[in-house]
């Protein structure tokens, strides 16, 4: 239940190992938001970076997801070699964090960058002396006079530029169309690329030693993405845009057609709406589209999210689980202290998620359920904006679930 | 002495709310040499954080006859003069089964006494004139309410009060008040961006800044009673009701839905609170289930709102100066000569009244300085129409944007350049807000931040919230300093909070996840800000 980043994880893992399984997906899933970076962890609870992720990971109090995960270390390894079997081949591993540039110019530590986007090894010494920083012109989505003064900050001698092709006229006839995945689609063809980067070398001045492009090719595979890379005379690399980031967007479509390529069964837009329980084993669930039918299985992982997912929804007075009913880690939190005046501080909201136990197993009217998991954002006891752990709590949870399963 | 001549006005009028914007702009239209002060931005205190409701009057006619009276003359008057600030809904009294009917008659019979063309209607066809109503009425009567933007109103009185010579300062806090031989003789500023100081003089200073008059007063010696009233209000998603609703009943606590732009205001609650705690007024849970319970009987279909934010303001109500005891309010509008009240002379402060009487206000306000100023030119307010509203040929507009842009600025649309692609580029979806209304309000229209943006854009004040409008305005907007434009969207997020906080269940804490998600985790807007503390003034 649930196609984001961790529904995905544990599929794939599940049908590499020879499972049947199927996978319910409403559609959109956060990775939209994600960019082309995952993070294992970024910050420790007092907002310091984080440069040795394994030995801040070691520190996190007992709530944490990454508590329940056998060998983080080993699962970070194997979540790397997942990406790379996808075709999603990646800069960074568990040893050291490298720094990803935002889409307003600022550097944030990280863990894993999709390969062909900028990253920085050490935010002190940043690697180039001349940027040109080219964007689509109108394109809003990537605010170039931002980037650039963040970049000028840390001595990178910057250029702004812009260019575009008669082509993606088209989008601005009407102005909200001026998106990242728009614009691929527009652009994604080989006459229409090469043109592009004659357009782009053309604004390329002598002595750069890089140009930064916005995320704007490569909805379903990167080719076409490291085709105009290619293409540019000097060394180039992507930034990622406000959202849709389409690195995000592709990540979830290579996920998803590798799970599909294991013989995984990926029913989208639709969503669970209820169990149907024996005692206190889940039997199988029904969805809103499969009317009547529903659908069986040994094991079952819940994977829908949190609250901006609707995997938890919150109304006037407590938070629920509204597919199966699971039980909620409340953190003996109620409306009046869900939420902190500054929107900066720690939300508490953020840490509520379903109960599980050491099994990463739910629980049902406080009892285990012994053959449903919880794995991803909808797990309890982390703020993946504060600790900057989310990507990495989604898919080493997903693969420990996957593993506990496999073990059963 | 540094009084030299262009350091010295006829008038200086303290504070940016409609009030001052208003008596800035008749004492420009009358000839005088005006400087206009803000310590914030405009629209920043009651001014901006009311219904948005243009009263006929109906509200005060049973209880208060001289307000009501003010009201529908004034309501007729807006219409004419700011018809782009004012959008003609029409407004319904109703009677809820746990009402009284009988109050219905003496409710119209006072509402014409007043001037208020009331008209009784069948239940039945308020329902059908306004589906949002609660199908379990037992009266309606429909009155000349209508709604108006109280930010567009204050900036269209301060571009006139400029187009007719005034000069205006925001961000200038008035710190002291120059008094020589007992008369006011200028204040003393200081920058809030800056923390410059320097001296202005004028003939007549008039304090027109809302509860902070108060404090105005204090600064010049004298005392003036007031009691600050805050009034929350809830904010919700999407537009429920097309005509202001009310109840037909003696005025009481959220009684008052309004259809303003795309979504629809419920309020007010009324409680005294301490002078000290208007700098940071924060809506209460209380408040909200209050709002919430009430306004589900006006609008049942409320219960199932997103609301979009909660926020409060504190109405200036003053004590009547023959009440020792301070306990009898004074109602409407009230002028003070401290010439005649206190002995001190050049100071005037006008305070009381409601937005819907500003001009009214500013008239009677600036008959006074006029009186001491020895000018006898007649007031001609009521009969000019504020810029944006001029009588034109209609022009047509094509795109969205430029539709958005007509219906919030009017006539002044075309200083707005458009037809290239970069100015037509959308940087706000919702409200349709593009690149060259934003430069338009950069240039022309005093914005300094996002949040100044918001107050003369709309941007961000749709459903989403600013999740990615504010950012794309921010890289437009944004001179080179890094620090200084993520500090600014820091800010511009923390106010956006302060009005979700109360409200966040539901929706509104999904919605605020999702943006702690794009702001927070990819921008990474917190961790970049050196500075996020957000003051009062820009909430």
């Amino acid at each position: 239940m649930g196609g984001g980043l961790s529904g995905l994880t544990a599929g794939i893992a599940l049908a590499q190992a020879g499972k049947d399984v199927a996978l319910v997906s409403a559609g959109q899933s956060m990775m939209h938001f994600m960019g082309g970076s995952l993070d294992l962890l970024g910050s420790d609870p007092s907002g310091n970076d984080v440069y040795k992720p394994l030995e801040a990971i070691a520190t996190l109090n007992s709530k944490h997801p990454y508590t329940k995960i056998e060998d983080v270390s080993r699962l970070a390894g194997v979540a790397k070699q997942v990406l790379e079997r996808v075709g999603l081949a990646t800069t960074g591993d568990t040893t050291v964090n490298h720094w990803r540039i935002t889409p307003i110019g600022g550097l944030m530590p990280t863990w894993l960058t999709v390969q062909g986007m900028a990253t920085v090894a050490d935010p002190d010494q940043m690697p180039w002396h001349s940027v040109t920083l080219v964007n689509i012109i109108n394109f809003l989505d990537f605010p170039t006079k931002m980037i650039a003064a963040g970049l000028r900050d840390r001595g990178v001698q910057v250029d702004v530029k812009a260019v575009t092709l008669p082509e993606l006229q088209v989008l601005r006839q009407s102005p909200t169309e001026m998106r990242s995945t728009n614009i691929a689609k527009v652009i994604e063809r080989n006459d229409l690329i090469m043109k592009l980067a004659d357009e782009i070398n053309a604004q390329v001045g002598k002595g750069c030693d890089m140009v930064m492009l916005p995320s704007v090719l490569g909805i379903a595979s990167g080719d076409k993405a490291s085709q105009l890379l290619r293409l540019i005379n000097v060394q180039a690399a992507y930034l990622d845009t406000l959202p849709p980031t389409l690195p995000g967007v592709r990540m979830q479509a290579m996920l998803r057609k590798h799970f599909t390529a294991l013989g995984g069964t990926f029913i989208t837009g639709d969503q669970v709406t209820g169990g149907v329980w024996e005692g206190d084993e889940l039997k199988g669930v029904t969805t809103a589209k499969l009317e009547g039918d529903v659908l069986k299985a040994k094991h079952f992982v819940l994977a829908t999210g949190s609250l901006a997912s609707r995997g938890i929804v919150a109304d006037y007075n407590h938070m629920y689980e509204p597919a199966l009913g699971v039980d909620i880690d409340d953190l003996g939190l109620d409306r009046t202290t869900w939420a902190k005046l500054d929107v900066t501080e720690a939300q508490p909201y953020m840490e509520v998620g379903v109960a599980t136990d050491a099994k990463l197993r739910c629980q049902r009217n406080g009892k285990t359920v012994a053959n449903l998991y919880a794995a991803g954002s909808i797990l309890s006891g982390h703020n993946s904006v504060k600790l900057l752990d989310g990507a990495g709590v989604d898919m080493l949870t997903a693969l420990q679930v996957a593993n506990n399963i496999l073990n059963q | 002495m540094e009084r030299e001549h262009n350091n010295h006005y006829d008038v200086i009028v303290i504070g940016g709310g409609i009030t001052g914007a208003g008596t800035a702009r008749d004492c420009a239209m009358r000839g005088l040499k005006v400087l206009l002060v803000e310590r914030h931005d405009y629209s920043t205190g009651a001014t901006g954080r009311n219904h948005g409701l243009l009263h006929s009057g109906a509200r005060y006619a049973v209880t208060d006859h001289e307000s009501a009276v003010e009201c529908i003359a004034e309501n007729m008057t807006l219409r004419k003069i700011a018809r782009h600030c004012v959008e003609e809904t029409e407004g319904l009294f109703i009677t809820l089964p746990e009402d009284d009917l009988n109050f219905q008659s003496t409710f119209v019979q006072k509402c014409n006494e007043a001037g208020i063309r009331a008209e009784v209607i069948d239940p039945a066809l308020a329902r059908v004139m306004e589906p949002a109503v609660n199908p379990e009425l037992l009266g309606a009567v429909k009155v000349p309410d209508a709604s108006v933007d109280p930010f567009r109103l204050t900036m269209a009185n301060v571009l006139d009060a400029q187009l007719h010579g005034a000069e205006a300062l925001v961000y200038h806090e008035v710190v002291d008040v120059l008094i020589e031989q007992n008369r006011v003789v200028g204040v003393k500023l200081r920058n809030n961006h800056n923390g410059e100081e320097r001296s202005v003089y004028a003939t007549v200073t008039i304090n027109a800044a809302g509860i902070w008059g108060m404090l105005v007063a204090q600064m010049a010696g004298v005392k003036i009673n007031m009691f600050p009233a805050k009034g929350s209000l809830l904010i919700f998603g999407h537009r429920v009701n097309n005509m202001v609703i009310n109840r037909c009943r003696k005025p009481a606590n959220a009684d008052i839905l309004v259809p303003d732009d795309a979504v629809c205001v419920i309020g007010t609650t009324s409680d005294r609170v301490p002078i000290e705690t208007c700098d940071d007024m924060r809506v209460t849970a209380q408040e909200v289930e209050l709002l919430l319970a009430e306004g589900m009987k006006l609008a049942p279909s409320l219960g199932s709102t997103r609301i979009l934010r909660a926020y409060a303001g504190v109405r200036p109500l003053v004590a009547s100066d023959d009440d020792p005891t301070g306990r009898s309010i004074s109602r409407g509008i009230v002028t003070l000569d401290h010439e005649k009240r206190d002995g001190l002379a050049g100071f005037i402060t006008i305070t009381g009244g409601k937005m819907m009487t500003y001009r009214l206000m500013a008239e009677e306000v600036t008959n006074l300085a006029c009186e001491k100023l020895g000018v006898a030119k007649q007031c001609t307010t009521a009969t000019t129409p504020l810029p944006g509203s001029e009588p034109v040929a209609k022009t047509k507009k094509y795109s969205f944007a430029q539709k958005a842009a007509q219906g919030r600025h009017g006539t002044l649309d075309a200083g707005i350049s458009s037809g290239d692609a970069t100015s037509d580029a959308l940087v706000c979806e919702c409200e349709g807000v593009s690149v060259g209304e934003v430069h338009y309000a950069v240039n022309k229209l005093h914005v300094h931040n996002l949040i100044n943006l918001r107050r003369r854009t709309r941007v961000g004040m749709g459903t989403c919230q600013g999740e990615l409008c504010a950012c794309r305005a921010a890289g437009v907007m944004c001179d080179g300093n890094a620090q200084r434009t993520i500090n600014d969207l820091a800010g511009f997020m923390n106010e956006r909070w302060k009005g979700m906080q109360p409200v966040a269940w539901g929706d509104n804490l999904a919605e605020a996840q999702l943006t702690a998600r794009i702001y927070q985790r990819l921008l990474g807007v917190d961790r970049l800000a050196s500075e996020r503390r957000v003051e009062y003034y820009e909430t």
